[in-house]
């Protein structure tokens, strides 16, 4: 077994959908001074990336929305790239470290795990939010490792997974496509020879949505909270749903991760392997 | 200053362009600046540009926004699974 | 009572190993008496406790140390693997060998103080004894995280460690040429920092930590945090100052760490960063 076998190996084995390699130099072209694998890790030179699924096909059949929103993740991507981290310096002894995800300076985070994705040739942009599609599986979630041992890297996928030629088809029909037109609130899009034209984002709003109960709904709720100045109104306020739900996720933080999945339900990829009995 | 507090008057100067030129308006293909970035554009130091940034964030929609997007979510949910599961006695009102 | 089976000890220690730990021990649960107050003993927690099994493990990697990134360790904390550990430990206590186990939890019986002192625990299992910035560093391994099971099962006791981890060579020379070590260099409690000690005898002298300092640090952003911000916000008359405070990036980022467990465990880690005792042995690349 090569050594980039070996690595993506135990991912698989750790709970991975995929796996992927990409070099430290790749993200130099789009990725901004201080959030590049070299900022964060001196001497790195590859960067490997685990996609783990998302919601089972059983949830995605769930009418009842708020099921999703605290089940929606499972987090086993994350367990590839410790798995992967310790075989790296136990084994191999090269230096390993999980490449810091989570937002420290408001919506920020150090290091993009959909550019990685992208670079380890996992999936491409879509036209839902951005979102990296794996063309096989779709919505996967990413995690990352950076590390000091050189590895062969995989090729970004030279054919995007978005649009589906379903989608390609219905825009020129109808000038839309199912996430487009389940989520004009946040997506606005064209697509043009069975190519993305143009795509638009608005991630504020897409959050009020993706993270309807967390860190932002209890900080929007405890602002009006404070500036409220009658007692009674300010004492509904504090035991309203909305604002116990946003205590919840902040105290189960799986409750917060990730609330809406609109724009995923309808697309068709990797749509065949949430058909089940 | 052990916690920053950000000047109201420089943050609804700023507040506008900072959300433009960041991450918070995607266009594919098309990276936002990082706060440091933005800094050198807008001569303002780095930390001053995060704080402005972490509070637009926050600040862009109201609540209602959120009560959009409870209702939103109940909605698609319900319509799709109409639809796909052949079940329209779930199709929302 | 009946007494385990021979080798039920080492048994155990292969299952803890197996299951993810780096080392594992055992400490007799009577001699926590001499140290820890009322309240906080294995007894007190499990009537009948005869022994504690402590294991160690997830400490921060080598590429952790290495990473120039602040972010690195204050986000992708690794200590709840080892909480996995312990957990199963208590379960395989139970159902291989008939015994009461309580596995026990590492949050804090009220206000900073814990159910069990893990620190202790790990002393008293010989897994490592406490250094001068205060964490125990084992010898072979260095700095570690751990987890501890009280269990009514009277597993063999490991003796404690008679050579400490610190102060290390390094820290000896140090000290006899600048009057320092690595740790008090970077943290001193004269300039602002948490620690003062010195070296007596070939063993380090802790003489001030200032616990309330190293909060601010360790959990900078978490429930101290929280409530200072808390605090200044229902004090602050003007409503657009309120809205910088409670939408600002510090509130934010302590949100994210009440949430995210892995981020509010540990947060500073300057004292072990320089420490030449707590990264273990290994040589990298």
């Amino acid at each position: 077994m090569t050594r980039e076998e070996q690595v993506k190996a135990v991912g698989m084995k750790a709970g991975a959908r995929v796996v992927g390699i990409a070099p430290v130099e790749a993200f130099r072209a789009k990725v901004p001074e201080g959030h590049r694998p070299e900022d964060i890790l001196p001497g790195a030179r590859s960067v490997v990336v685990a996609g783990g699924d998302g919601p089972t096909a059983g949830a995605w059949r769930c009418p009842d929305h708020r099921v999703m929103e605290i089940t929606g993740y499972d987090l086993r991507e994350n367990v590839a790239v410790h798995a992967m981290c310790d075989f790296i310096e136990g084994t191999l002894s090269h230096r390993a470290i999980q490449a810091p995800s989570l937002p420290v300076h408001g919506h920020e985070p150090p290091m993009s795990m959909m550019h990685a994705a992208e670079l380890a040739g996992l999936g491409t942009r879509s036209l839902a939010a951005h979102i990296i599609l794996n063309p096989e599986y779709g919505l996967l979630y990413y995690a990352a490792l950076i590390t000091t041992l050189p590895l062969e890297p995989d090729q970004p996928l030279a054919e995007p997974a978005c649009p589906h030629p379903g989608c390609a088809a219905m825009y020129k029909r109808i000038g839309t496509t199912p996430c487009l037109r389940v989520c004009p609130a946040c997506l606005a899009g064209t697509v043009q020879d069975g190519r993305i034209q143009t795509s638009a984002y608005d991630r504020e709003k897409c959050h009020s949505r993706a993270q309807t109960y967390g860190i932002g709904s209890f900080q929007k709720g405890l602002l009006q909270i404070v500036n409220e100045d009658d007692r009674e109104r300010r004492r509904t306020m504090i035991y309203s749903d909305f604002f116990t739900k946003s205590i919840q996720s902040l105290g189960f933080f799986r409750d917060s991760i990730a609330q809406c999945f609109e724009c995923m339900r309808v697309c068709p990829v990797g749509r065949k392997y949430r058909k089940l009995q | 200053m052990a916690v920053f507090k950000l000047d109201p008057e420089v943050y609804k100067c700023y507040k506008d362009e900072v959300l433009k030129l960041c991450n918070s308006f995607q266009k594919i293909d098309q990276p936002g600046l990082s706060d440091k970035q933005i800094a050198e554009r807008l001569g303002l130091d780095e930390r001053t540009v995060t704080e402005i940034r972490c509070v637009a964030e926050r600040d862009c929609y109201s609540l209602d926004e959120w009560e959009k997007a409870i209702e939103f979510k109940r909605k698609a949910t319900l319509e799709w699974s109409a639809l796909a599961l052949k079940r329209p006695d779930l199709k929302p009102e | 009572m009946a007494d385990l089976p021979p080798g039920s000890a080492a048994k155990l220690k292969s299952v803890a190993l197996e299951s993810g730990a780096t080392v594992c021990g055992v400490a007799d649960a009577t001699a926590f008496d001499a140290y820890a107050p009322e309240k906080h003993r294995p007894g007190d927690l499990l009537p009948g406790a005869r022994s504690v099994v402590v294991v160690g493990g997830a400490q921060p990697r080598e590429g952790d140390w290495a990473a120039t990134s602040p972010w690195v360790m204050q986000t992708m904390g690794t200590t709840e693997r080892i909480q996995g550990v312990g957990r199963r430990l208590a379960q395989y206590i139970e159902s291989e060998f008939g015994y009461y186990a309580l596995y026990v939890p590492p949050g804090t019986a009220s206000g900073d103080t814990p159910f069990l002192s893990l620190m202790l625990a790990a002393e008293l299992a010989g897994l490592g004894s406490r250094s001068l910035a205060g964490p125990v560093l084992n010898r072979e391994h260095g700095f570690m995280y751990w987890s501890a099971v009280i269990t009514t099962a009277p597993f063999e006791a490991d003796g404690v460690e008679t050579s400490p981890a610190c102060p290390a060579p390094a820290c000896r020379e140090m000290w006899d040429r600048e009057r320092t070590t690595p740790c008090l260099a970077t943290c001193p409690g004269s300039n602002g920092g948490c620690l003062s000690g010195k070296l007596e005898n070939g063993r380090a002298v802790r003489t001030f930590y200032d616990a309330a300092r190293c909060n601010t640090r360790v959990h900078t952003h978490w429930v101290g945090g929280f409530q200072k911000v808390l605090e200044e916000t229902l004090n602050e008359p003007d409503r657009d100052k309120r809205k910088m405070l409670l939408y600002g990036d510090f509130f934010t980022r302590s949100l994210w760490a009440i949430t995210y467990s892995s981020t509010n465990i540990a947060q500073c880690f300057e004292c072990m960063r320089v420490c030449p005792a707590a990264h273990g042995l290994r040589e990298m690349r």
